[in-house]
């Protein structure tokens, strides 16, 4: 018998990293409304809301830094990866979506609704305050629509561009009149819905956002939409049109549920084919928080390391824009390959990097990963054979190795390796740094 | 780093990382010859009369530009009933002449446009406009409004053609997050950095020491023959990286300065360039980025911010250009992906729309207002017709300012516009 989609409840397999509390965050918000309210002087108000803005950059920093500690330390990594993923899809964040605490309720939506009924989190998604306000829905109203939700709704959420016309954008962006927020709480102002008749994608009727959900996945695009991106966040990009079919397929007789999609693809042929190996360039998150994991350093990500994910092109809850973040090699420019490079230098040698602030820390000992992984090399070509299967997992060149073999101080790889002593310790950090300053180390 | 690197070192990493009698890869060979000289090498195929050292520098207005309320149809009467909360009042308009004139928040536009550096293509666009910001961008950075050439960008296929340091890793730099799709090329040149400081590799502290390190570095990193795509580009572009890292910070630390920019992210894109041309930097394009044009709500304050940052950006840039000598060789040019609907929505707002002017700066363009203000009667779909096809100024950028032939670069050829002689 087939196992029921509750095999996914992840609410069994307990976490360990504390959210963010919002109680003291949420009164300095308060107080800005209130003196509003009682019109206090300008002075006051400018005063307070100063205070309350800088609680809640800081408190987002807070956030990003939870959020990188939970993907490093979750027993959960799938449900972390789809959050990834969702955040990255259903855009929203600052400067545009200002309340932070909006965003971690986001985030928790996209936890909760992961492997869930993905036709349900559009309509979750419609009534997020932080959408709300990231996307203007909140300010759509009836006589003059605001459009910035609604064509981002089909283009980039669900169906894809050239599947709808532009009077399809208007007449959606009519239906959605009216679904606003009151600071953290999704509102349906009726006086300013527009309860005219509408025709959506050859629909017509009172419709209202829920309905235009409804015939959005009606059509076959999209039902082929999400499966694809999901395929390409997980495998490759561009899988053929064939494979794509057969998730489309699932994904309808599944009722638009993402649990069975992912299971399926995450057991495809294709997912563990020649074309998926090594051809996916890591996300900056997914290259601080696999180095954390695979080298087993200290498990809570650091500010500093959250900066190089900035720098690498991955400032969490700041996507570049609607479209989210860049895919495969456009995340590779030489300015991000040089931050990426660097990076290394933060987790193994508590070292600095240019461009992030902060003084080195306490150099500390080797990774636990890497010392497990060279007990009993005997010979400095074994030695490097061994880092090269952890780190990269054993995809480089026989030609190249001579040089990490001369990194570790070796002038042949059968002379002998020792591990400590001498300046073995100096070399080893070198030949890591070394190791992830590499292309190999950049695509998994 | 410590130990500086020259480029025909990495590149013989490179070779020597061939196996001995194989084909070299012809971007390591290329590379080898371009670097001995890179202004003297003999593939300039420039025109008579276009200078091999002319520089275009490209500002992307990302979002969408507000074409209305950049270059205000004041005189229309229309424009005022389609906006009752976002027109510009007459009287606070900069008027250009009886019909048009410039958002208040430009007045050092209006002082370049009087000092005869700056002009205005108006009532640009293409055929059947998407509204999509990322189709419509996408359109614009290829320059094919069908679709069938999205590898490459229109700036990366002139790369592509045989121009003075066409080679050069630095041929295009990107002053910006990601490389543009419009400076990508077959030959996979072009750079991209935000801070010079951090635009380098460092060692590991305490390790064996930076030379070794670097050493190794270039042979784990050089490029070779027959590997797959992705570490094949991966290995081009630390190359690129390594390559352009030293010539930029060499660059940087000749600038003297002495120009004082405005504190913004765009001014500081903009100095930057400037350094990089004082210091003679072997490039014919860099790209700069302006961003958050899609103003659907609360336009107001936003678009006058982003407006005046332009303004004063450019007009920084181009004083550093005149002290430094190089105002002869740079020109500008910006532009946005699409203009905003004619009538403001409910949100004190605009949505996408269509056309939109495009803005030209420099010593040596013929200033003033080109084209036409599309008319605001006569619409479609509530969206304005475009009187010029963006192509047209690319072509004339191509042909005019850098000496390559538009029709092998554009598909076809296209009207040019009369900025440059």
């Amino acid at each position: 018998m087939a196992r029921s989609t509750s095999s996914f409840n992840y609410d069994r397999i307990p976490e360990s990293v504390t959210p963010p509390d919002f109680t003291s965050l949420r009164t300095l918000w308060e107080t800005v409304a209130r003196l509003r309210q009682q019109n206090a002087p300008q002075r006051q108000r400018f005063e307070a809301l100063v205070i309350a803005q800088r609680g809640d950059n800081q408190k987002l920093q807070e956030m990003r830094e939870w959020w990188v500690t939970r993907m490093i330390k979750t027993r959960r990594p799938l449900q972390e990866k789809l959050v990834l993923f969702w955040h990255g899809h259903l855009v929203s964040g600052r400067p545009d979506a200002r309340l932070s605490e909006n965003l971690f309720a986001q985030n928790e939506l996209f936890r909760r609704m992961a492997l869930g009924n993905f036709k349900e989190l559009i309509v979750a998604i419609s009534k997020d305050p932080a959408m709300l306000e990231y996307l203007d829905n909140e300010s759509n109203r009836r006589g003059r629509p605001n459009e910035n939700y609604a064509r981002e709704l089909l283009e980039l959420f669900t169906m894809g561009i050239g599947n709808y016309t532009e009077q399809d954008v208007k007449e959606a962006a009519r239906a959605f009149t009216g679904w606003t927020r009151r600071a953290y709480d999704f509102y349906f102002d009726a006086r300013q819905h527009d309860d005219g008749p509408k025709t959506f994608l050859g629909r017509t009727g009172n419709l209202d956002g829920g309905d235009v959900v409804n015939i959005i996945f009606e059509h076959p695009a999209t039902a082929r939409f999400l499966p694809r991106r999901l395929f390409e966040f997980f495998a490759y990009l561009r899988p053929d049109e064939s494979l794509v079919e057969e998730l489309a397929d699932l994904f309808r007789r599944s009722d638009f549920t993402v649990a069975p999609l992912m299971r399926t693809i995450l057991t495809s042929r294709a997912f563990y084919s020649e074309r998926a190996m090594r051809s996916q360039v890591k996300s900056p998150a997914q290259l601080v928080v696999g180095t954390a994991r695979l080298l087993d350093v200290d498990s809570t990500v650091s500010p500093q390391q959250i900066r190089a994910m900035d720098l690498m092109g991955q400032a969490l809850f700041y996507p570049p824009n609607v479209g989210g973040w860049p895919r495969g090699e456009s995340w590779i420019t030489t300015a991000t390959l040089f931050f990426r490079y660097n990076f290394s230098n933060l987790p193994l040698v508590g070292g600095r990097m240019p461009g992030v602030a902060g003084r080195p820390s306490a150099q500390p000992p080797l990774p636990p990963g890497v010392t497990k992984a060279l007990g009993g090399a005997n010979t400095a070509g074994d030695a490097v054979d061994r880092l090269v299967d952890v780190l990269l997992a054993g995809a480089m060149d026989d030609q190249r190795k001579p040089a990490l073999v001369k990194a570790l101080g070796a002038s042949s790889a059968q002379q002998a390796f020792a591990a400590t002593g001498g300046d073995a310790d100096a070399r080893l950090r070198s030949t890591l740094h070394l190791l992830m300053s590499s292309p190999e180390y950049q695509v998994c | 780093m410590t130990e500086g690197m020259t480029r025909r070192e990495f590149l013989y990493k490179g070779l020597t990382i061939v196996a001995m009698g194989a084909t070299a890869p012809s971007f390591l060979t290329r590379t080898a010859l371009a670097m001995t000289n890179p202004f003297d090498i003999a593939q300039v195929t420039s025109r008579p009369g276009v200078p091999d050292d002319n520089v275009l520098v490209v500002i992307q207005m990302g979002g969408g530009n507000d074409g209305l309320n950049t270059i205000v149809p004041f005189n229309d009467d229309t424009y005022y009933r389609a906006r009752p909360r976002l027109a510009i009042p007459r009287n606070e308009v900069i008027t250009l002449n009886s019909e048009v004139g410039l958002h208040p928040k430009m007045a050092k536009f209006k002082e370049m446009y009087d000092r005869g550096n700056a002009a205005i293509v108006q009532g640009v666009g293409y055929p059947n406009p998407s509204r999509s910001h990322f189709k419509s961008m996408e359109i614009w950075h290829t320059a094919d409004p069908e679709g069938r050439t999205l590898r490459v960008g229109w700036i990366g296929r002139y790369f592509d053609s045989k121009c003075p340091v066409c080679e050069q890793p630095t041929v295009g730099v990107n002053v910006g997050p990601s490389m543009p799709l419009a400076m990508r090329s077959d030959g996979g040149q072009g750079a991209t950095l935000e801070t010079p400081d951090a635009f380098q590799w460092m060692p590991s502290m305490d390790g064996i020491g930076a030379r070794e390190e670097m050493e190794i570095f270039k042979m784990l990193n050089a490029p070779a023959t027959n590997e797959p795509g992705t570490i094949d580009f991966l290995r081009h572009t630390a190359m690129n990286a390594v390559l352009s890292s030293e010539r930029v910070r060499e660059a940087v630390r000749l600038y003297k300065g002495g120009i004082e920019y405005p504190s913004n992210r765009f001014a500081g894109s903009m100095r930057l360039i400037a350094q990089m041309i004082a210091g003679k930097l072997p490039t014919k394009v860099y790209y700069a980025h302006m961003s958050g044009f899609d103003t659907h709500a609360s336009q107001q304050g936003i678009h006058d911010t982003l407006l005046e940052q332009l303004s004063t950006g450019v007009d920084a840039f181009y004083r550093d250009l005149e002290v430094q000598g190089n105002a002869e060789r740079v020109i500008m040019v910006a532009f946005s992906e699409f203009g905003r609907r004619v009538a403001e929505n409910g949100s004190n707002g605009t949505d996408h729309g269509t056309a939109a002017p495009m803005f030209v700066f420099g010593r040596r363009i013929k200033p003033g207002l080109h084209g036409r203000q599309p008319s605001l009667a006569d619409l479609r779909d509530g969206d304005l017709k475009h009187n010029i096809d963006f192509r047209s100024v690319y072509a004339t950028l191509l042909d005019k300012w850098l000496g390559a032939d538009p029709s092998k670069i554009l598909g076809s050829d296209f009207e040019r516009v009369p900025f440059l002689a």
